[in-house]
């Protein structure tokens, strides 16, 4: 200890820890619930009542966001409050912040879960949030941040321990991924248009989509499990320097993995090849991870049999494990051909919501209560239950998904004579042979659901009548610790992140460009090369220093990681942003919807369809002997959002339109079943009442022409006389074929869109010149 | 670049660029931390059981 240290006693702020704590147990049990519902409703189709609001394509939204974002959202915050103020030995900056992030976060939820069942939706998975909720999500992050910056900057530890690094990467990150995929143009108050459209918005879709598993379930789970583990096994991490090369190595990969989401699609190869790619190289990280959290159980095991917290960690771990060996698995373009569209997705996220996210919380939990309450856990037995009725429930709801899913794949991709023929060309088929399995995932769901309710009796048995309590700690204050401080500029000039800058610039010269420029990109890599060489003989081992201080310093730090989560998302999305699209649309181009169908597909996605139905046809022989020739990426260019889906419980639609009648829409949305015995769709009555919103077709058509929709300058008369006209024709039709319908009800509209879906003009498609060819 | 069915020649050499980016990141990792001194590597791995007041609260 220096002489320039002082003693100083710490309070830290446990309130919002348990605040949050409390938050996370009740949405997790909302989470869960509903999780049981819509899981049932895929058994027994009765159970969507007949409303709009508790139908399936409502509710599956409901239940998403609210395990990401409520249930594991809060349980993360909790233990970044806890965790960071007892590793940097400091309160949290702001306690004022710290009220305005649990409160705000808190209302986000509350308007999420009041606007998703009214339909009020943005139509793109984990973002379905309309857009002045994004706006305050956004702004709560940016609280969130200041708050966990300033303390940092506040530390009394001058080291940033490995955990702080994944917070740190998670703040960066989300906040990346949420503003780029949540950019759109309102159209209302309740209303946006994402700025991007077809293949565009596929792909930042999913680059968000992915990372949001990577950045809010996974990176800060991480961090928490470099604190708790240790805490709980008493004992320090395994490695300390495997979690240094775990998480540098996963933050520089994982964000390039996103287009694993969209393999056999008309994602263009070089983007699929790179996230089958880099999905693979994940594999490395996160198994050093896992296994880096499971040994620091060593000379801990014995403690599993009794210690509830150490079981639902060496548990959750595992199941972390599992999910990343089955997700880069999953990523393999053979592999995914059978796997995509199909449960075994569901059975691969649940593992890892349900079993890392859901048991780390747990954990994490059981490990907390006794302490923020000052009292013995109320029953060590009831939370051992909780353990096993837990794991139990997530093996037959991931096994029972795992068969569904493979059976599904297998039936509808299955071929005869010679694969000229579909094996059971009707989709139902598989539908109904895999209806048992959905009761066995139900029954999965509900088991997991009830441990829940016991670790939510217990801690509330523990916490009943306890005084809670702040931790406190003594700490000595080091005044040199300022003087090591980097400026973000000095974090940055200096030779190591020259030399790589060069490193970098010269390897992508050498292996982009052809010809004599290529023979100077190779020339200035080893020139650089052999300066750094050079540079490490004579400097003395002064590079060694530089990253050690750069640990030290949380804003160039913050920088380097952001800049490495950066470079992945520039390199796959800036090349399909700024590219011309009409040069690159396969030799077919989108005909724009007319207003009636742009008002039918409003309705399309305000239902959810998304969530069971698919628009797209991949370039796989079933896929195409099913539903006709496989997607072109010129026949989305004009949607905003994409709806090419990520599961098909029904079929794909992308060629739905002209396929059958009109009245066949119609009795088919009046009752399915009606038309397609055994299937597991709601009916959707509602639709023939309503009437459809034509009055808001102006600002929406003005706004997608801002977005780039070649519509034509129409005036509101052009617009109204335009819908009045295609509702009549449709009415009329539905008439003669024994439906009576009022040409303004929203079924009319919606027949409008699906049988526009699969129409394209046909465009002539440039050849590729031979410098192309040559590349 | 967007045709999908006919593999352009760049296309192959992306799988390696971009196994040859991860394995340097990799690589400079796994030699920076075999440098770190013991003493830090100590350190900072026992931050986590530095007890606080919460720990003899049980």
């Amino acid at each position: 200890m220096t002489t320039t240290a002082t003693k100083t006693r710490i309070e830290f702020d446990d309130k919002t820890v348990r605040q949050f704590m409390i938050a996370s147990i009740f949405w997790g049990v909302v989470a869960l619930l509903v999780g049981v519902l819509i899981a049932t409703q895929l058994a027994w189709f009765q159970l969507n009542f007949n409303l709009p609001y508790l139908t399936f394509g409502r509710l599956r939204p409901l239940h998403t966001n609210a395990a990401i974002f409520a249930f594991v959202g809060n349980m993360m915050f909790a233990g970044m409050y806890y965790s960071t103020q007892r590793l940097v030995k400091a309160r949290t900056a702001s306690d004022l912040l710290s009220k305005i992030h649990f409160w705000g976060w808190q209302a986000i939820i509350v308007a999420a879960a009041i606007t998703l069942p009214l339909g009020l939706t943005r139509g793109k998975e984990y973002a379905e949030l309309i857009w002045p909720i994004n706006i305050a999500v956004a702004v709560i992050w940016v609280v969130f941040a200041i708050n966990f910056f300033w303390t940092l900057a506040r530390r009394n530890e001058p080291s940033l321990y490995v955990a702080i690094w994944f917070y740190i990467a998670t703040i960066i990150t989300v906040a990346m991924l949420y503003i780029v995929n949540h950019l759109s143009l309102p159209t209302s108050l309740i209303h946006s248009y994402p700025v991007f459209g077809g293949v565009q918005d596929a792909l930042v879709q999913w680059w968000y989509g992915h990372n949001a598993v990577a950045f809010f379930l996974t990176t800060p789970i991480l961090g928490i499990m470099y604190y708790f583990m240790p805490k709980a096994a008493e004992r320090p991490v395994y490695s300390y320097r495997l979690s240094v090369v775990h998480f540098w190595s996963l933050v520089f990969v994982y964000i390039w993995a996103g287009p694993h989401h969209l393999l056999h699609t008309s994602l263009p190869v070089w983007l699929q090849s790179l996230g089958m790619i880099f999905s693979l190289m994940l594999w490395a990280p996160s198994w050093g991870g896992m296994l880096n959290g499971l040994l620091t159980l060593r000379g801990a095991w014995h403690k599993l049999r009794t210690d509830p917290v150490l079981k639902f960690f060496a548990a959750g771990v595992t199941f972390y494990g599992m999910a990343t060996f089955e997700g880069p698995l999953m990523s393999i373009k053979a592999v995914n051909a059978l796997s995509h569209y199909s449960d075994w997705t569901i059975g691969h996220v649940h593992s890892g919501t349900l079993g890392w996210n859901g048991f780390m919380a747990a954990g994490m939990f059981y490990w907390l209560a006794p302490r923020l309450w000052d009292r013995k856990l109320h029953s060590t037995s009831l939370a051992n239950m909780h353990f096993w009725l837990g794991l139990v429930g997530i093996l037959l709801y991931v096994a029972s998904m795992w068969v569904s899913g493979v059976t599904q794949g297998l039936m509808l991709s299955a071929t005869k004579e010679a694969g000229t023929v579909l094996a059971y060309p009707n989709f139902l088929d598989a539908v109904t042979s895999t209806k048992s399995l959905m009761h066995i995932r139900a029954l999965g769901g509900a088991m997991y659901l009830v441990g829940f309710l016991m670790l939510a009796y217990n801690i509330w048995r523990t916490a009943a009548g306890a005084q809670p309590v702040n931790g406190t700690i003594e700490v000595y204050v080091d005044e040199k610790h300022a003087q090591k401080q980097l400026s973000l500029a000095g974090g940055f000039i200096n030779a190591p992140v020259v030399y790589s800058v060069l490193v970098i610039v010269f390897a992508t010269i050498w292996a982009a460009f052809g010809g004599i420029v290529s023979g100077l990109g190779l020339c200035g890599l080893i020139a650089t090369v052999l300066a750094v060489m050079g540079h490490v003989e004579f400097s003395g081992g002064k590079w060694a220093d530089w990253y050690n201080r750069l640990l030290e310093n949380s804003l160039p730090f913050t920088a380097l990681t952001a800049m490495a989560v950066f470079i992945g998302g520039i390199v796959q999305i800036v090349p399909t942003i700024v590219i011309n699209k009409a040069a690159n649309i396969e030799g077919v181009r989108q005909i724009p919807y007319t207003p009636l169908q742009l008002a039918g597909r409003d309705i399309y996605i305000r239902e959810g369809c998304y969530n069971c139905h698919s628009q797209q046809i991949r370039t796989l022989v079933g896929d195409v002997l099913r539903y006709g020739e496989y997607s072109k990426l010129g026949e989305t260019i004009y949607d905003h959002p994409f709806q090419w889906g990520s599961k098909r419980t029904g079929p794909d639609i992308a060629r739905e339109g002209g396929k059958y009648p009109d009245s066949w829409h119609y009795f088919h949305m009046l009752n399915p079943r009606q038309i397609s015995p055994g299937s597991t769709m709601p009916n959707y009555p509602w639709l023939f009442t309503r009437r459809t919103e034509s009055d808001l077709l102006p600002n929406k058509i003005k706004i997608q022409r801002r977005l780039g929709v070649p519509y034509p300058e129409w005036t509101k008369e052009e617009i109204a006389q335009s819908v009045a006209e295609e509702e009549q024709a449709i009415a009329v039709g539905l008439r003669t074929a024994g439906a009576e319908i009022e040409p303004d009800r929203e079924i009319v509209a919606l027949i409008a869109y699906l049988q526009k879906l699969g129409k394209y003009e046909k465009v002539a498609v440039p050849k590729p010149t031979q410098h192309t060819a040559a590349k | 670049m967007f045709h999908r069915i006919l593999v352009e020649d760049w296309q192959r050499v992306l799988t390696i660029i971009s196994f040859s980016i991860f394995g340097l990141v990799f690589l400079l990792m796994l030699l920076r931390v075999r440098r770190l001194p013991r003493e830090e590597v100590q350190h900072l791995e026992n931050l986590p059981l530095q007890n606080d007041t919460d720990d003899h609260a049980r």
